[in-house]
């Protein structure tokens, strides 16, 4: 089939139809299965569905005390862009592969319920090799290391990550020199990179304000998010970066960790 | 026999390959003086081990059946399997658990949590098995116990505590440090059968403190006086003793032990800890089913009293006819009594009742509840459950994988081929996963299982066991057929042209769905008489059987009827058949049919060097790399990799890596096959068809 473009990357409405004008209905239920994700991703908030939040080379972060939900948070992001059928390089400096796939199995599980999808099974399989994890022991990793492990990848044309999220990389005082290699490379290889952040006790985030622990180094981040649980909700709020009108009116789901639209 | 059920442990021993289970095996049966000599592995002297006793285990350096083997410490008897660790034979791993009480993992303290034992301890946790962990090889080169002990915490999710720390490490491991009583082990004389309890060396005492203070503060989790006795600061060696084993018999903590089997090293305190921290049969919960009361689960009582109910868990072919291992659960099995076999009714008698030790036995008289020996002369296939007269349970199911991968055999000659059907009829019933069948359209004998190796493995025992000699074809993956959309179909099947006529018409559509074939009946009205529904149902089952794209079965597919038209003469069983399978044909080509293929989960650990050699390789083999999994020196790569391309996968990772990585493979799922790669089987099968004609 001569597709005349890929879904997501402008008109879905003819992805599935080829030049002699036949309609095919797995590719159009499919196609449509994933636009209605996309429209209803409230991810939207960080970033109108032309605009991406961070462009290439551009750095984003989720902050926020361990266990509320960066994690998820992150999980989703990468969702939203593998459903474009973008690839996306997950590398995990704290958890083993298995962990990180059920972290995204759980994720997408939840988000099909919420929308009552049926015949996930399929749609799963087609994001699936847009996806790669990769993780380090904390202590062994290297920003060398990584690159190295990137070039295997890409010489080969195994895989070319158009995202890359980073969790588990501590942040701290000696943090400036690793995030400066990483934004050599990520402009480089031409990604943007998500971190997961985790805050002390002493850090209360407010919106548009930068946590003190982190103020030192948020000249090298465009958009920092803070997750803070107020009252059993898990609130998503900008500290940092373009911020839209409605984006207070996002926050997590506490049973589910999805993102969710405030009624 | 003793009577004793407290003092009876069924205790299998899982891990890895090359973990080093075999070698530890040895050493148990040498220390509780079952054997005399110790033989290893891949042994200089060309004895091999004693659990290994198939010639092609020791050949192989491999496990491959579990033999179960008794022995005695410390007045307590104690039951081995000796299971496989190569994941072809799971089946065999899954089998060992379902009869046992508790596991002792093995795991190398260089190689730590390897693929196969997550896959060993996922089936472990599926039968609720309590397990030990034991850190062997400490005598290797990078050594590092308590990183195991953290994987175990880390990838397996266990609540492990050390219960030893080793007293040097790699060419300097001496002896451990036991850190419930606080005093160090060394293992001498030349087979380390020689303990000498010392004083902790003063270097070790803060290490073993701190870790002592560890194991307590998980103990006391299970125990309120033990945390009693801990805030007072005296604690009484059996107060920890009895804490840990309630932690490890309700799974929620695993002590882990250490030591150097290959060495000698260690492998006495894990006897000691298998009697202490292991059920006794009493202490495991067995369920039957009631076949007699709508499958309804009875709980078993190991009281030798009641009525016996047993389960064959193992066939073997021997010298003297079939040999069947058995556990009774309940009541006692003895020499001269009739037994009812529940799945097949037929009642038998029981003759010579033995113990078994590797390929040695004695003759014993009877089997009581919690123990486990062998039979001679029961015709029966493993997994069968055996009552006494007058119940009819049958012990839970047994988790059976379909095969994946299939090959077709020819015997040689005449002889073999008399030889090879006697081979493969005690395969067959002595492996579930092993399946026969023989191809109408050829002739040929085919043999489906696990893996490469698995069919392999049975190749080589024909030859060697039953002097058959067979020739292979290609290895032939297990494909399947489905459709992606909806279709319609409306088919009348019309003979009427002398003699008795055939007519039948069926119409309906056929769609995609979850589970293999469902089939409604949308009629309304009668248009196809209600006696005639099964027919139709019959009809697109048996063109369920060969799909029309390469002949291999169909599946996913939900059929809908909604109209038809019978005649009152004509219309008959086998008119509604034929209208049924025309219909199938009909809407199959409508409906965009496409080839599922199976995708194992390959995992490969290899030094981090050749990462990108081998994430290559996977690639070449149209393989999606989940990941990559860094663990400082090593790495673990995970992949999904179609079947059909894993055909000497072994032999080209061995070249690239220096024979320095090594893999493991399972089935995972059903997945389409892409559009090219299925033109061109479709165009194989056609030509194949061709041939044939």
């Amino acid at each position: 089939m001569n597709k005349t473009e890929t879904f997501g990357a402008g008109d879905a409405s003819r992805s599935f139809v080829d030049k002699d004008n036949v309609i095919y209905l797995r590719e159009r239920s499919m196609a449509m299965l994933k636009k209605d994700l996309i429209l209803r991703n409230p991810l939207r908030i960080l970033g109108n569905q032309e605009k991406e939040p961070i462009k290439e080379g551009e750095f984003g972060a989720v902050l926020a005390k361990a266990g509320v939900g960066k994690t998820a948070f992150l999980v989703q992001l990468a969702l939203s862009n593998l459903l474009k059928e973008k690839n996306v390089l997950h590398v995990s400096l704290t958890q083993p592969v298995r962990k990180v796939c059920l972290w995204y199995e759980e994720v997408f599980h939840n988000i099909a319920n919420e929308y009552n999808l049926k015949n996930t099974s399929e749609l799963w399989d087609t994001i699936l090799p847009h996806r790669f994890i990769m993780t380090f022991n904390v202590d062994d990793f290297s920003v060398a290391k990584l690159e190295e492990r990137l070039n295997d990848l890409t010489e080969q044309g195994i895989f070319f990550p158009q995202l890359v999220i980073i969790d588990g990389l501590p942040i701290n005082d000696e943090s400036r020199e690793p995030l400066a290699e990483l934004k050599i490379l990520a402009r480089e290889m031409g990604f943007p990179i998500w971190f997961a952040i985790t805050v002390g006790p002493e850090d209360g985030l407010e919106p548009a304000i930068v946590p003190a622990s982190i103020e030192s180094l948020s000249n090298l981040f465009e958009i920092l998010i803070g997750l803070k649980a107020i009252k059993g909700k898990i609130n998503v709020m900008v500290l940092k970066g373009d911020r839209r009108d409605d984006a207070e009116d996002v926050f997590l789901d506490p049973s589910t960790l999805l993102i969710k639209n405030r009624e | 026999m003793k009577r004793d059920p407290q003092k009876v442990r069924n205790i299998g021993i899982s891990a890895h390959i090359d973990a080093g289970k075999t070698t530890l095996t040895e050493r148990i049966l040498y220390y509780t003086d079952r054997i005399h000599a110790i033989h290893d592995v891949k042994g200089k002297d060309g004895v091999g081990a004693t659990m290994d006793f198939m010639e092609l285990e020791k050949e192989r350096g491999i496990t491959i059946t579990s033999a179960a083997t008794y022995c005695e410490w410390n007045d307590h008897e104690i039951n081995i399997i000796d299971t496989p660790g190569h994941v072809d034979f799971t089946i065999e791993v899954e089998r060992a658990l379902r009869v046992l009480d508790g596991g002792v993992l093995v795991l190398c303290s260089v190689g730590g949590v390897q693929s196969q034992s997550i896959t060993v301890d996922r089936q472990m946790a599926r039968y609720k098995v309590p397990c030990i962990a034991f850190v062997n090889k400490c005598d290797r080169s990078g050594a590092n116990p308590f990183r195991v002990v953290e994987q175990l915490r880390d990838k397996l999710h266990h609540n492990a505590v050390a219960m030893q720390i080793p007293i040097g490490l790699e060419n300097d491991f001496q002896g451990v440090v036991d850190l419930v009583t606080m005093k160090a082990v060394y293992f001498d004389g030349p087979q380390g059968e020689k303990l000498r309890i010392e004083d902790i060396p003063s270097e070790l005492i803060e290490e073993a403190e701190k870790r002592r203070e560890e194991l307590i503060d998980a103990a006391s989790m299970f125990s309120e006086e033990l945390m009693e006795a801990a805030l007072e600061g005296e604690i009484p060696e059996q107060l920890l003793i009895d804490a840990i084993r309630i932690g490890t018999l309700k799974r929620e903590l695993t002590p882990v032990f250490m030591g150097s089997a290959y060495k000698n090293k260690g492998v006495q305190p894990l006897l000691d800890a298998v009697t202490w921290y292991l059920p006794h049969p009493g202490e495991v919960e067995n369920i039957a089913l009631d076949l007699d009361n709508d499958e309804k689960e009875v709980v078993l009582s190991p009281d030798p009293e009641k009525p016996l109910v047993s389960l064959a868990f193992k066939l073997e072919e021997g010298r003297y006819g079939q040999l069947t291992y058995i556990r009774v659960y309940q009541g006692t099995l003895r020499k001269g009594d009739f037994i009812v076999n529940s799945r097949t009714g037929k009642k038998v008698k029981v003759g010579r009742v033995v113990r078994m030790h590797a390929n040695q036995m004695e003759d014993i008289e009877e089997i009581p509840a919690g123990y486990i020996g062998a039979l001679f002369g029961i015709d029966c296939a493993s997994g069968d459950t055996f009552t006494a007269p007058g119940i009819r349970y049958s012990m839970t199911s047994m988790h059976v994988p379909d095969p994946v991968i299939s090959l077709a055999i020819v015997p040689e000659d005449n002889k073999s081929q008399q030889n090879m059907s006697k081979a493969l009829s005690r395969f067959a019933k002595e492996d579930p996963t092993f399946r026969i069948r023989v191809d109408h359209e050829t002739g040929d004998t085919i043999i489906s299982g696990m893996g490469e190796l698995h069919l392999e493995v049975y190749i080589e025992r024909m030859k060697r066991e039953y002097n058959a000699i067979v020739h292979t074809g290609a290895p032939q993956v297990a494909y399947r057929e489905t459709i992606t959309q909806k279709a319609d179909f409306n088919y009348t099947h019309k003979k009427q042209t002398g003699g008795a006529g055939q007519y039948g018409r069926v119409a309906g559509y056929m769609e995609p769905c979850e589970g293999e074939f469902e089939f409604v009946n949308k009629i309304v009205g009668g248009a196809i008489p209600t006696e005639f529904i099964s027919s139709v149902e019959k009809g697109f089952k048996s063109a369920l059987e060969k799909g029309q794209l390469l002949g291999f079965p169909v599946t996913g597919i939900r059929v809908v009827i909604n109209d038809g038209q019978a005649h009152s003469v004509d219309s008959s069983d086998t008119a509604f058949q034929a209208a049924a399978r025309g219909a199938f044909k009909e809407g199959f080509k409508k409906a965009k049919p496409a080839i599922l293929e199976p995708i194992m989960k390959v995992a490969v650990e290899t030094p981090s060097e050749f990462q990108g050699a081998v994430m290559g390789t996977l690639n070449q083999r149209r393989g999606m790399i989940l990941g990559a999994q860094d663990e400082g020196d090593a790495c673990v790569i995970e992949a999904e990799v179609p079947l059909s391309e894993m055909f000497g996968y072994s032999t080209d990772l061995r070249s690239i890596t220096q024979g320095k990585a090594q893999f493991t493979m399972e089935f995972s799922c059903y997945r389409q096959v892409p559009k090219a790669i299925a033109e061109e089987l479709i165009k194989k099968a056609q030509e194949k068809k061709k041939k044939a004609a």
